[in-house]
Order: C-alpha cells, then structure tokens, then sequence
C-alpha cells in the first residue's frame, strides 16, 4: 500500500466520521430545519398555482429503514463494483 | 437546486430535458472515448459518481437562517474528470435523488441543467481560466466550487421564473436567488474549502492519475 492509498483511505474514514457527526449534530441541532430547495419550490409554486407531486416512489417514505436499506444495498452493489476495478486504480493497468 | 416535480411546466421540462440530453449524448460519447483510451477511467468515474450523489443529497443545517442545503460537487469532479462526463454522472446522481425526494423525474432535466451542466461549466471554466492566470491550483479549485456552487442555485432560481412567472422573469429570479442566496453562500464556502482540499492533495499527491485521464489538473 502506497502512500497515496493509505492517506486516501484516511482520509475517507476523516470524511465519513465528519459527515457522520455532521448528519447526527443536524438531526439534533436542526431538526425542523427545512430545505432551501423546497422553501424557495413551494413559494415560487404558490405564485402560479403549481404544486409539488410525487412521481417516483420516496424510499424515506418507508420511514428510516427504506433510507437505511436503500443506502446499504446502494453500499454494497457499489463496493462489489469499485472492489472488482480495484486493480485497475492501483496498477493503472488492465485487469488480466 | 432540487425542483420537484409538478412545479415547472410541460413545455419548460421539455426544454430543459432537450438541453440536458444534448450534453449527456456528448458526456457519453467522452466517456466512451476515454474509456477505451484507458480503462481505469471508469472505476474513477463511478468513484466521482458515487461522490456527486453524497455530496449533492447531504443537507447541512444553517442555524443562521434556519434552514439547510446542500453542496453540489460537480465543479470537483469536473476538473477531476472532465466537465461532460461530469453532466453524465450528474444525471444519474440526480436519477438516484429523486428516490430520496430531492427533485423529480420530469424535472430531471432542469435539474441536470442547474447542477450538471452550469455548475459543472461554470467551475470548470473558474479553474481553467484562474490557472491560466497563474493562481495556485487550491485557489484556482476552491474558486471554481464556489462560482459553480452558487451559479448552479441561481439558474435554478431562474428556471423557476421562467416557468412560473414568465411575466415577471427578472423580478422573480432575484427573488427566488435572495430565498437561496443566505443559505447557500456558507455551503458555497465550504465547496471552496473540499474542492480546493481534494484537487491539491490529488495534484500533490497523484497528479499523474488526472494527466493520464484528461483532466485539468496541472500540478
């Protein structure tokens, strides 16, 4: 493991800590913090009588464990992926 | 930047479809070409990928104002990957938003115009220029995010006036930028900081892996 590697993957655990503490502090700090997104939507659709619908089914609908199963599997299809062209980033060559 | 559905007219979700499809054609076909120039491009592109989903669905709260947002990422990945492979990943982060109820499906494509392609241009276009000016290339990155980030929000804001208030484009655009703007220039200051952080450590660090790939990074 080169230097690269090792401070890159330090630097993920870094990254995933932070935005760990950083989701758990806005859960405790900011809950009932809404969005700007849908502040400004809302708003602007109120002036033209439009209103937000939903289309595609939300898996926070599903209450904590839709965004936790969806994320995990997310986790796990995309670790299978980047593990399988591992090589190929650390060598910078074709897989055999 | 996140439009939901419902809110834009048929006619705009069809405009801006048609200028995002435009770009991702031409994000494929780079994608393509580079992949078969060298096939670690793809691995790096589902790294930048998985990045701009994180990054562009992660609300930080702003207790200033009372509300939250979110960075963007693209202008990062841009001068990582190259600006339309950028708009490529940006459409299909934002396909995987739509599943958390940021945004829509029938405004998938305003919402790759804001994100993918203005902030991604817009950054890429900050950093190419401020290097050619001979600012550090942290500067010259966090520069871009920054520019990228609150570019994205102000197109945005515009694709809502267009849409809704067509009467009253200019009024309205500055209205909807003033509710985005408080929230969104801390995050755009934290865009500047990670953007600038990752591209210098990588052009420390690695700078070989973005010359071999085609991206702007210059040491």
């Amino acid at each position: 493991m080169d230097n690269f590697i090792r401070n890159s993957l330090i630097l993920l655990v870094v990254c995933t800590a932070v935005m760990c503490v950083a989701a758990y502090a806005g859960y405790v700090s900011g809950a009932g913090m809404e969005g700007t997104d849908g502040i400004v939507e809302e708003h602007a659709a109120s002036t033209g009588g439009f209103e937000a619908v939903e289309i595609v089914p939300n898996v926070g609908a599903y209450g904590d464990m839709g965004e936790y199963v969806g994320f995990t599997l997310a986790g796990i299809i995309a670790g299978f992926i980047f593990g399988y062209f591992w090589i190929d980033i650390k060598e910078g060559g074709q897989r055999a | 930047m996140h439009i939901s559905d419902g809110i834009l007219s048929t006619q705009w979700c069809i405009v801006w479809y048609a200028v995002a499809l435009v770009f991702v054609a031409l994000g494929i076909r780079e994608i393509k070409r580079r992949i078969e120039e060298t096939p670690s491009y793809m691995p790096l592109l589902a790294l930048m990928g998985a990045a701009i989903f994180v990054i562009a669905v992660w609300h930080i709260p702003v207790p200033v104002t009372g509300s939250c947002s979110h960075p963007i990422g693209t202008p990062m990945s841009a001068i990582i990957v190259g600006p339309f492979a950028t708009v490529v990943l940006s459409a299909i982060a934002l396909i995987f938003h739509a599943f958390l109820a940021h945004g829509g499906i029938t405004t998938l494509g305003a919402n790759t115009v804001s994100m993918g392609i203005v902030g991604t241009f817009t950054g890429y276009g900050t950093y190419v220029l401020l290097r050619k000016v001979n600012l550090s290339v942290w500067l010259a990155a966090g520069m871009a995010g920054f520019i990228g980030d609150i570019l994205c929000y102000l197109t945005t804001a515009m694709e809502l006036a267009l849409s809704i208030n067509p009467g009253s484009v200019l009024y309205h655009w500055g209205l909807y930028s003033l509710g985005f703007v408080p929230t969104q220039l801390p995050l755009a200051v934290a865009e500047f900081i990670f953007t600038a952080a990752i591209v210098k450590y990588i052009a420390d660090t690695r700078p070989d892996i973005i010359a071999k790939l085609g991206g702007a990074i210059d040491g």
